[in-house]
């Protein structure tokens, strides 16, 4: 296996954007060709990230219509798929592609287009990442699946509503100042607790907005890496599994034993422990969410994510800085651009450039996870050395 | 007290709650109804208030993971009782396409 870099990286601002899903792929890809020096002749092939294209707008087949878009025709392509962690699997084929010598060069990408399309269109596409022949039917919805995992949480833990509201407010905090945010005003504890319910005890504030966007990589065989970059970033760990197809399916709701594995595999292939990484960005799909995410990834025992946001630990300046992009409660959710979206923020804060850098971040971790917790990728990155 | 429509693998005896078309634990494609006791324990709940496109109308309503007695973990509905929480004990009602419908013991 060989080891493995980003050499370049380009997005698109997250939030309502009036594009379809190739033109946002262009957008990302053709930015993130631009931001280093590979031509277009150097790359070996393209991966493409999207959840929900063909059931909005009956675009199906974009990897190689982005590829062609760009001037990248005649490459092998390919679209992953994995509900909200599309992207992140997309990254996962890529890497594994470089390191074992099939390809030296790899753009990878990860896009969507919602928020044009109609609610009940919009709720259909995005429910069918649950199990449509059981919990569908019960009309389960995903902040209903985050709702039933709060519930047993506060139960098993005795976690109050105002605690799990320091995870809403900590991170509209950090978007408001990430430009690429579709959220950039911040909320209160009162705010998140009087916010209408959506899915008991979970609030309307407890949940991301939906968002356009578009984002992309380019990845190469670290050896070759310098001849593209000044400034590359090592995947030092990639961890992918896959879980449970629905609540019903957990012995414990509220361990997501797809996070557990794919993070241990990424930790022990970079040879650290949770307590080395210097900034994290995880799937903070719903406030519940990022509780479990934190826990699951072993940043903190179990019952003690949500006091760790309400005591400042995950703030930006905290000893675990959590999201400082303003994770997906504050940048949106383009289903498909997630996980990638994901890379591109602590990217920047491995160059000390993020608007909400972390001081002197030299190891961080993403974590993208799709559907009831049915799959997920984890990513351990630093600086080049 | 109606029992709960359960189905058991013919080659082995795993249980299941939703129907299945090959047992997880040895991969037969055998199986048989098999009623259990109907009653259960409510091990998570919410109240669903903003519905997928297929529910539209019926919000609110109450979706819980309940625990039967008989080892099997289904997700289900509650009827009309958006009170109950984990540990407090359901009834199995009815089973209406596909989905099964709990009420308080
Ligand atoms: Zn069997």
């Amino acid at each position: 296996m060989r080891d493995v870099s980003i050499v370049g990286m380009g997005t698109t601002e997250f939030g309502v954007l009036d594009a379809g899903v190739k033109d946002l792929g262009v957008r990302a890809v053709s930015r993130a060709l631009r931001s280093c020096d590979v031509s277009r002749a150097d790359v070996d092939a393209l991966y493409l990230g999207n959840f929900v294209a063909g059931i909005l707008e009956g675009q199906e087949n974009i990897a190689p219509l982005v590829a062609d878009s760009v001037g990248l025709t005649g490459i092998p392509t390919m679209k992953t798929e994995g509900a909200c962690a599309s992207s992140g699997i997309a990254l996962r084929q890529a890497y594994q592609a470089v390191a074992t010598g099939v390809h030296d060069v790899v753009v990878v990408a990860g896009v969507e287009s919602m928020t044009s399309a109609e609610t009940t269109e919009f709720t259909r596409a995005l429910n069918s990442a649950a199990d449509t022949q059981t919990e569908g039917k019960t009309g389960l919805t995903f902040p209903g699946f985050y709702g039933l995992w709060l519930d047993r949480y506060m139960y098993e833990h005795g976690t109050t509503r105002e605690e799990v509201a320091a995870i809403p407010v900590k991170n509209r905090k950090n978007g408001a100042t990430n430009p690429r945010a579709r959220f950039r005003d911040p909320i209160t504890i009162d705010d998140v607790v009087e916010s209408r319910l959506v899915a008991d005890p979970l609030r309307l504030y407890d949940c991301c907005p939906a968002a356009d966007g578009g984002a992309a990589l380019v990845i190469a065989a670290s050896d070759r890496a310098r001849e593209l970059t000044e400034t590359p970033i090592q995947v030092l760990g990639s961890g992918h599994a896959s879980g449970r197809s629905g609540a019903y399916r957990y012995d414990d709701l509220t361990t997501l034993d797809a996070t557990v594995t794919a993070a241990t595999d990424a930790y022990a292939q970079a040879n650290i422990s949770p307590t080395d990484l210097d900034v994290v960005e995880l799937h903070d799909c719903f406030s519940a969410a990022e509780i479990g995410d934190s826990e699951d990834l072993g940043l903190f025992e179990k019952g003690e994510g949500a006091t760790a946001a309400a005591e400042g630990v995950t703030a930006v300046d905290g000893d675990v800085p959590i999201n400082p992009s303003g994770g997906l409660l504050s940048k949106g959710h383009p289903v498909g651009a997630t996980g990638i979206g994901q890379v591109y923020e602590v990217c920047l804060q491995l160059f000390g450039e993020h608007e909400n850098q972390v001081d002197g971040a030299e190891l961080a971790l993403t974590h993208n996870l799709g559907g009831s917790g049915a799959v997920c990728t984890v990513t351990v990155l630093g600086r080049d050395a | 007290m109606p029992a709960f429509p359960a189905t058991e693998c013919a080659d082995c005896g795993e249980l299941y709650g939703f129907p299945v078309v090959a047992c997880r634990a040895c991969g037969s494609e055998s199986f048989e109804a098999h009623d259990v006791d109907g009653s259960g324990t409510v091990y998570a709940r919410t109240t669903i208030r903003v519905p997928g496109a297929d529910h539209q109308g019926q919000e609110p309503f109450e979706v819980c993971v309940v625990d039967l007695a008989a080892d099997i973990r289904i997700t289900a509905r509650i009827l009309d009782n958006p009170g109950l929480s984990p540990g407090d004990s359901v009834q199995f009602v009815e089973a209406r396409d596909g989905v099964f419908f709990f009420e308080a013991a």
